[in-house]
């Protein structure tokens, strides 16, 4: 079924929506829903991989049960993501194994050209997070291992060479 | 990096009528699997002047809707037999609604489940009298299951 595009607001017009849901107004809570879905299902996709769904459900229900702490609206996007991301390692790593990174094909096996996807399910939910904060967010490992709180040092040496690996098949 | 196309969560609306009743104090949420398609089962939903007062609650006597301005957003205006009146604010699309008065609130989510319907219905109370809510969570247990009933019965009268 299809569903009307994305609206455009303005901060003020997002700051007045997140104050009308913090009072009590479903409706600003749906078009809230409208704005900030399209964002978590980008951050939970990528960390969560198969619960994804169940990640970014979670991810929201968080998001609007604490939407009362909430106390700059300009502050939003910022706090969602880190909340869609502490709630995508939990949902992933609750339901399912992985493998260590340092389990990761070498750069040239084949296996790397047949499925990026497969890639990122042998990344633990950490790096995936790392991984996903760094190439779609822009943030450094720093911050990155500070949000999920895992050791900088190994997030940038594994992180490094993922990317290595990652490049070599997506550029090639 | 970015050049690769990330795997993108599904999120369906019926998981974002689980969000709402999960976040809205007051409100409780029933699913269910209807076997008729989801068209077949969006028709009767969505038809919120001729259906909606069939199934939903035995008070609604006429429920009035008119848009008001976006195109999926609607007031619609219920008139019980007992005389009560309420003017809901509404968003409609396909598979989701959304209905808000000063004191209620109603949501309907469906989504496609292998050829049948996976139909979701959440009510509840708003204000003042979101008090009642535990009070009269059994009556609105029974009111719910008796509304999906209506409801799947009205789809298969519809079918015939």
């Amino acid at each position: 079924m299809a569903q009307p595009g994305p609206r455009h607001y303005e901060p003020h017009q997002v700051a007045a929506l997140v104050s009308s849901a913090q009072a009590g107004d479903t409706m600003a809570v749906g078009d809230l829903l409208d704005l900030l879905t399209p964002y978590v299902r980008r951050l939970c996709g990528p960390i969560a991989l198969d619960e994804g769904a169940d990640a970014a459900q979670e991810t929201l229900i968080v998001v609007f049960r604490s939407l009362g702490q909430l106390r700059s609206p300009e502050a939003l996007f910022g706090w969602v993501r880190a909340i869609a991301v502490r709630e995508a390692v939990r949902t992933a790593r609750r339901r399912g194994a992985h493998a260590e990174l340092s389990e990761l094909p070498a750069p040239g096996d084949p296996q790397l050209a047949v499925d990026v996807a497969d890639v990122l399910h042998r990344l633990s939910p950490e790096h995936r997070a790392v991984l996903v904060l760094r190439e779609l967010e822009g943030i450094d490992e720093q911050r990155a291992a500070q949000l999920l709180a895992i050791p900088v040092g190994t997030a940038k040496s594994r992180l490094s060479r993922a990317r290595q690996s990652f490049r070599k098949e997506w550029q090639s | 990096m970015t050049e690769y196309d990330w795997p993108v969560a599904e999120f369906d609306p019926i998981r974002r009528l689980r969000v709402i009743a999960a976040s809205t104090p007051g409100t409780s949420i029933r699913e269910t699997v209807m076997a008729a398609p989801l068209a077949a089962v969006w028709a009767v939903a969505s038809d919120l002047e001729g259906e909606l007062p069939r199934w939903l609650f035995p008070d609604i006597a006429t429920m009035r809707v008119t848009p008001a301005g976006d195109s999926d957003r609607l007031v619609a205006r219920a008139v019980g037999h007992s005389g009560l009146r309420a003017r809901f604010d509404v968003v409609l699309r396909p598979g989701w609604c959304l209905m808000q008065s000063r004191f209620l609130l109603g949501g309907m989510a469906a989504t496609d489940e292998g050829g049948a319907t996976r139909f979701a219905f959440l009510g509840g109370f708003r204000g003042p009298l979101r008090l009642l809510s535990p009070a009269s969570r059994p009556i609105s247990a029974r009111v719910g299951e008796r509304a999906l009933r209506r409801l799947a019965e009205r789809v298969d009268e519809r079918a015939l």
